[in-house]
């Protein structure tokens, strides 16, 4: 398999086939909280992606060169990844503050809830250890693996809430009846949304 | 156990904690950024309970709006006319006249209401009034589980012996926060009334005097005694109910007397 392929696929599988919402079900506050309306799920996707990227890349670099080396990832890297995340958010956030206020401003909002997003954490532990959460795979990524990894899951991230908030936008000028309106349909809306990605499971063997 | 490994992980996670404190510290160092001075003066003014009541989601906000002219000095309910002056002082305009409002329960029933059946669940108001129509057989009434008083941001609530919630007229600020938590606040249990109203009416049932008296004993029967007896005209029996017109009312407190139901009582704050 090409480089290209590889990648190529480490993406597709990322966002498409193991969806980090609607077939892993990971990260899902998000999901049901700001999926009501267009424009802030879209703030929402950029911010989670900005920040699942970020936070990936340093997490990679303090597992292979600090937890990995002193042998106390393994029971360690909860603590350490959110300390990291965390730190991480924090000092965006300032910088940002300073010199991008108008991204600030619309991304502010945002920023401190992704702190402690489980969708964060999860991907950036996957991306040391792959296959984390359904069979430890005896390999581990390299740095650029993992950031593709990260943009994949991201992208799959952005899909999901985008194409629910779209639906929940439809939804709120259907007739609904009355004991199904607001949150009830968003569940069944959000169960048939997940089967339909769940129909891709197995694609290209991944 | 393993005290290497656990050095270890004590190295690791303070090393970075320490690492990244550092570097968090002199972040903020580096890219702090000046504050309009007088926003945290204006803020600091403003009560800080995030009420909401005047339409902003925070304390903050909202003082953020006064100091870019978006929002009056004013626009705090909850603060009232101290606050409103503090802020204009800062800002240096001018108020108008402030006008402070406190809530009012319009009823008396609590323990002389009849109970439709008995509860036993979570004490709230809000599921109670879920089942058949709530615990007491008045349409108006209060149920007298307390979600206003739990809602009430400056502590001015708290339930009284008859099973009523009390007002504590100095800590009400009026910012409405025990209306929007009561399930039948909107529909005149609860109502604002300026903070220095002299009588309020406890009740606001439509009902006809007879459906009244078969369900609370101390209804407003619209016996129209108070309308008769009040030298300025100030009280009015509308739709079964007695209702005061403030701008009228000098306090003199007849109507409290003459009511043979008791349901007019004194209020307000002393005006001196």
């Amino acid at each position: 398999m090409s480089t290209g392929v590889y990648f190529a696929l480490l993406f597709v599988g990322a966002a498409l086939v193991n969806n980090i919402l609607l077939t892993r079900f990971i990260g899902l506050c998000p999901f049901f909280g700001v999926s009501n309306n267009f424009q802030t799920s879209v703030g929402m996707s950029l911010a989670v992606a900005f920040v699942m990227t970020m936070a990936t890349a340093a997490t990679w670099f303090f597992w292979n060169f600090v937890l990995v080396p002193l042998g106390v990832g393994e029971f360690l890297y909860i603590p350490a990844f959110i300390l990291v995340i965390a730190s991480l958010v924090q000092f965006v956030e300032m910088f940002l503050r300073k010199y991008v206020p108008g991204l600030y401003r619309s991304m502010g909002i945002y920023l401190p809830l992704i702190t402690t997003n489980c969708a964060v954490l999860a991907t950036a532990t996957e991306a040391v250890n792959p296959g984390f959460f359904k069979i430890n795979l005896p390999y581990a990524f390299g740095f650029g693996e993992a950031i593709v990894y990260t943009l994949g899951v991201s992208a799959g991230f952005a899909l999901a809430l985008l194409t629910f908030s779209a639906l929940r936008e439809r939804l709120e000028l259907a007739p609904v009846p009355r004991s199904f309106k607001g949150n009830p349909i968003a569940f069944i809306t959000a169960g048939l949304l997940s089967l339909g990605y769940i129909g891709m499971a197995g694609w290209f063997g991944l | 156990m393993d005290l290497a490994l656990l050095g270890k992980s004590i190295l690791a996670l303070g090393a970075m904690g320490a690492l990244f404190g550092g570097l968090l510290a002199v972040a903020a160092r580096q890219f702090h950024v000046e504050v309009d001075p007088r926003v945290e003066a204006v803020a600091a003014a403003l009560p800080g309970a995030n009420c909401g009541a005047c339409g902003q989601p925070s304390c903050f906000a909202v003082a953020e709006a006064m100091v870019e002219g978006t929002t009056e000095p004013d626009a705090c309910v909850a603060g009232g006319k101290a606050c409103a002056e503090a802020v204009a002082d800062i800002l240096g305009k001018d108020v108008g006249d402030v006008k402070e409002t406190v809530v009012a329960r319009h009823c008396g029933g609590g323990v002389h209401a009849t109970a439709r059946y008995d509860y036993e669940g979570l004490r709230s108001c809000v599921s109670v009034s879920r089942l058949s129509g709530g615990p007491i057989l008045c349409p108006a009434g209060c149920f007298g589980l307390g979600d206003c008083a739990l809602a009430c941001p400056f502590d001015a609530l708290a339930m009284g012996e008859h099973g009523l919630p009390v007002v504590d007229l100095e800590k009400c600020t009026g910012c409405e926060s025990c209306v929007c938590a009561c399930p039948r606040g909107r529909a005149g249990l609860l109502g604002m009334v300026h903070a220095e109203a002299p009588v309020v009416v406890r009740c606001n049932s439509h009902d006809k005097a007879k459906a009244k008296r078969s369900y609370c004993e101390v209804s407003c029967i619209a016996c129209r005694k108070c309308e008769k007896e009040c030298p300025e005209e100030a009280i009015k029996v509308v739709d079964f109910v007695a209702v005061v017109d403030y701008e009228l009312c000098t306090g003199c407190g007849t109507c409290v007397e003459v009511c043979p139901q008791d349901c007019i009582e004194s209020f307000g704050r002393d005006p001196s």
